[in-house]
């Protein structure tokens, strides 16, 4: 049995496909992960009403072409990262790559997030959209036309005063300290005339998670709160690494272990060069490791105990 | 790491499918019903036909099934026997070679986007009819009449199902369901209702049905026959899908068997419903409701709906209209991936074949097939009062041509085994060689009436039939644009991409 981490890729033969593969690499890269770059297939439904009949001979071809892009998939992938390709059938692309993601097991779906429009540099697109809505693991969301694929240098963890935050900081503790990366606390804060108070509660509640993270990653930890007129102001503020990776949680509307983008979240998103990882609230990231010491599984012993 | 590199280089392709086998009967006899799109189909074949045949329409109805039906037994033969290709095209190619194999093709093709025009001028007149139907309005209806209004909004029409298809979207199994419950529904209703009104003596024209409607020998000459034959192909074009259904199927052994007998029985009880009800109803005089009436030819239910059914005649609109929307999407994708073959095969430019990585649809040729539609479609307009008309008949021979091509082919394929029992001869030889031939002939005799200026609705171009000029001229264009590609891309035409066999050498190879 392997241990190793497995990351959904949903390709495409696209700009935006191959940004997906460029950020999973450099995820992977630092920490031993292996990728599954996933081409999602629309089934043909006998319902559809296909007349004349269009037969296999179609069908081939599509599978021949599907092959050969995959194959130009892989060979974006550096050779110190393992990588494998898959087919799958569903309905939507979310949906298939849902589905794969726990197949595999994988720790993290890795898309491309533009969208193919010509007026925001960095609106997301359907498939992103889709996915935030449903997966129930991390989703990296690479930016419009992301090459590098070096490892990432330093973490950003955008902190909120909801609860949820808490969620988010702990796993980007967690990914700081198993890829040995500085982390970096950002709180976003819009001013507010009618709530002047705003900065300072951003300011205190931000003391208190930073203590939190610096007692578990002592001189690895720096803060910032960043304040414009907009959220987006605030962004244009911040200073960003080459290989920066911002982590932000889903919003408290979402059902646990599902991702679900509040206003600001999806502020950062449209506003933010870099790449991105949501992670669902209440998410832990050893539930991916699969074994006893994950208490939602029915494990063997368990079985026996009640036999 | 070198460990690794090498299990990816190694590893091969997943790849996994949806569970196959989910349609059953009920859901075959659907499909099959949604391809034929009966509101659509009667609604713009009944005028024609009639002008044809008059009141043997029920005769010609019953008689234009039987060629179909032999080319249909064909067609599931090949499709068994090379379930990897399966058009036309393919067929053609791999049993006559390259050069048929292109015309093949291109009969399809050019069928497809044939009706795909009509579908959607169609849909556009029952659209602006059900506007006036909705406000009250009548002169909205007219709006259809208006050239310019008319091809503009045609255009559109194929537009947004060119963008649907494009991006890869299909009806639902729960959509078709209700769209055919629908027609089927608001067909019958106009039916009873006629006959209704026949019965309490306010009918337009009642006429008394008579033996003699259902004799084809009634019918005055050949030419007229055959007239009528190749425009009935059309009213059964579809029927033959549920026959090429296999591994979708609960059980493929049963299934597609029973399917297409539900089909047929379905489909004809209702084509006689509806012939005699018209004829009941409204005669086949040439004057106001008659059925022989120029006017009301071109779209009989826009003119009897309102009569029949009274206040619920918005009913039978938007069945029509529904009918042939949903197929006009759902047509776009044969012509696509007919083309994206060739393409593949380079028998048309390499752009053909190219899928859109976005949304893994024939993109190229989805538009290119919109373009061409649209296209036939303005020509076709400009140049004939009665647009519609004059494609059906043309669509009727183009239909003929390349069924009677590919039923050639079968026989052609399997004449190596042809004589190896009764089942063999029945199937791979008789029935596909009668009805290839019966459909050829009268393909050659509707091309050759439809010289005459006076032909179908009676446009022309040059003292020629326009017919004529449509249907000939769309398969001179393929020949033309066949030695064009013969001159930039050899290399199909030299059989290197797709070879000639015949099913002895595909057992043995």
């Amino acid at each position: 049995m392997s241990s190793m981490r497995r990351y959904v890729v949903g390709y495409t033969a696209t700009e935006n496909g191959r940004a997906a593969v460029n950020l999973a690499a450099a995820l992977a890269r630092s920490q031993q992960a292996s990728l599954d770059l996933v081409m999602v297939q629309s089934p043909d439904s006998p319902y559809a009403g296909t007349y004349p009949p269009s037969g296999r001979g179609y069908e081939r071809i599509l599978a021949e072409q599907l092959d050969q892009w995959l194959a130009e998939g892989l060979a974006l992938v550096p050779h110190d990262v393992t990588a494998k390709a898959h087919v799958r059938q569903a309905e939507s692309t979310a949906e298939g790559l849902i589905e794969a993601a726990r197949e595999f097991s994988a720790a993290v779906i890795v898309v491309g997030a533009a969208r193919s429009s010509l007026l925001r540099r960095f609106s997301i697109g359907s498939v992103a959209s889709a996915l935030l809505h449903a997966a129930d693991v991390p989703v990296a969301l690479a930016p419009k036309g992301y090459r590098r694929q070096a490892s990432i240098t330093r973490l950003t963890c955008g902190i909120g005063t909801r609860p949820g935050a808490d969620d988010v900081m702990q796993a980007a503790v967690g990914a700081a300290s198993w890829r040995s990366l500085p982390l970096r606390l950002v709180s976003l804060v819009a001013l507010d005339p009618d709530n002047p108070e705003a900065v300072r509660a951003a300011e205190a509640n931000m003391s208190e998670r930073f203590a939190a993270a610096a007692a578990l990653l002592p001189g690895k930890v720096t803060r910032t709160v960043a304040h414009g007129k907009t959220i987006e102001d605030a962004i244009e503020g911040l200073d960003w690494d080459e290989g920066e990776l911002m982590m932000i949680g889903s919003s408290r509307l979402a059902r646990n272990n599902r991702l679900f983008l509040g206003a600001t979240a999806n502020k950062v998103l449209r506003t933010l060069p870099v790449p991105m990882v949501v992670v669902p609230r209440n998410y832990r990231s050893d539930r991916t490791t699969p074994g006893p010491t994950t208490p939602d599984r029915t494990t063997p012993a368990d079985l026996n105990k009640d036999g | 790491m070198s460990e690794s590199t090498g299990t990816r280089r190694a590893s091969g392709l997943s790849r996994k499918g949806l569970k196959g086998g989910t349609v059953g009967l009920l859901g075959a006899v659907v499909i099959g019903v949604s391809c034929i799109a009966p509101a659509y189909t009667l609604t713009a074949s009944l005028g024609p036909t009639i002008a044809e045949v008059g009141v043997q329409l029920p005769a010609i109805f019953l008689v234009g099934f039987i060629p179909m039906l032999l080319v249909a037994l064909g067609y599931r033969e090949l499709n068994n026997a090379m379930p990897d290709s399966g058009t036309s095209f393919t067929w053609a190619t791999r049993a006559f070679g390259p050069w048929v194999g292109w015309m093949g093709g291109w009969g399809l093709v050019a069928a497809t986007i044939i009706v795909l025009s009509n579908l959607a001028a169609v849909a556009v007149e029952f659209f602006y009819l059900m506007l006036a139907q909705v406000t009250g309005n009548a002169s909205l209806a007219a709006l259809a009449e208006s050239v310019p209004l008319n091809i503009a909004t045609t255009l559109v029409f194929i537009s947004l199902a060119c963008w649907v298809s494009y991006r890869g979207m299909e009806t639902t199994k729960k959509l078709q369901y209700i769209l055919v419950g629908f027609q089927l529904l608001v067909l019958a209703w106009f039916a009873v209702a006629a006959f209704v009104h026949v019965g309490n003596g306010t009918a337009f024209d009642a006429s008394a049905i008579s033996a003699e409607w259902f004799n084809p020998f009634a019918v005055d000459s050949f030419s007229t026959f055959a007239a009528g034959v190749s425009l009935s192909i059309f009213i059964y074009w579809g029927w033959d899908v549920t026959l090429t259904m296999n591994e979708e199927t609960k059980d493929p052994e049963k299934t597609p068997g029973r399917a297409a007998a539900a089909t047929i029985f379905v489909i004809v009880v209702l084509y006689m419903l509806m012939a005699l009800a018209v004829l009941s109803y409204a005669g086949i005089g040439t004057e106001g409701l008659g059925a022989g009436n120029p006017e009301n030819q071109e779209s009989i239910f826009a003119a009897l709906a309102g009569p029949v059914l009274g206040p619920f005649a918005i009913l039978m609109s938007l069945a029509v209209l529904s009918s042939s929307a949903a197929s006009l999407q759902s047509t776009f994708v044969s012509p696509a991936r007919t083309m994206l073959a060739m393409g593949h095969y380079r028998a048309l430019p390499a752009s053909y074949g190219r899928i859109s990585p976005r949304f893994k649809s024939p993109g190229y040729a989805t538009v290119a097939a919109a373009i061409a539609s649209g296209a036939f479609y303005t020509v076709t307009r400009v140049l004939s009062e009665n647009a519609l008309w004059d494609t059906i008949t043309a669509l009727g021979m183009m239909i003929c041509f390349y069924y009677g091509v590919s039923a050639l082919a079968c026989v052609w394929y399997f004449r190596a085994e042809a004589f190896a029992g009764a089942r063999n001869f029945f199937f791979k030889f008789l029935s596909p060689l009668l009805g290839g031939i019966i459909l050829l002939v009268m393909f050659f005799q509707t091309a050759k009436d439809s010289l005459d200026p006076a032909y179908g609705s009676g446009s022309s171009v040059g003292g020629v039939g326009l017919v004529f000029i449509l249907g000939c001229g769309v398969i001179l264009l393929g020949a033309v644009l066949m030695f064009v590609m013969y001159k930039r891309h050899p290399g199909f035409f030299r059989g290197e991409t797709l070879r000639r066999g015949t099913a002895a050498d595909d057992v043995h190879a």
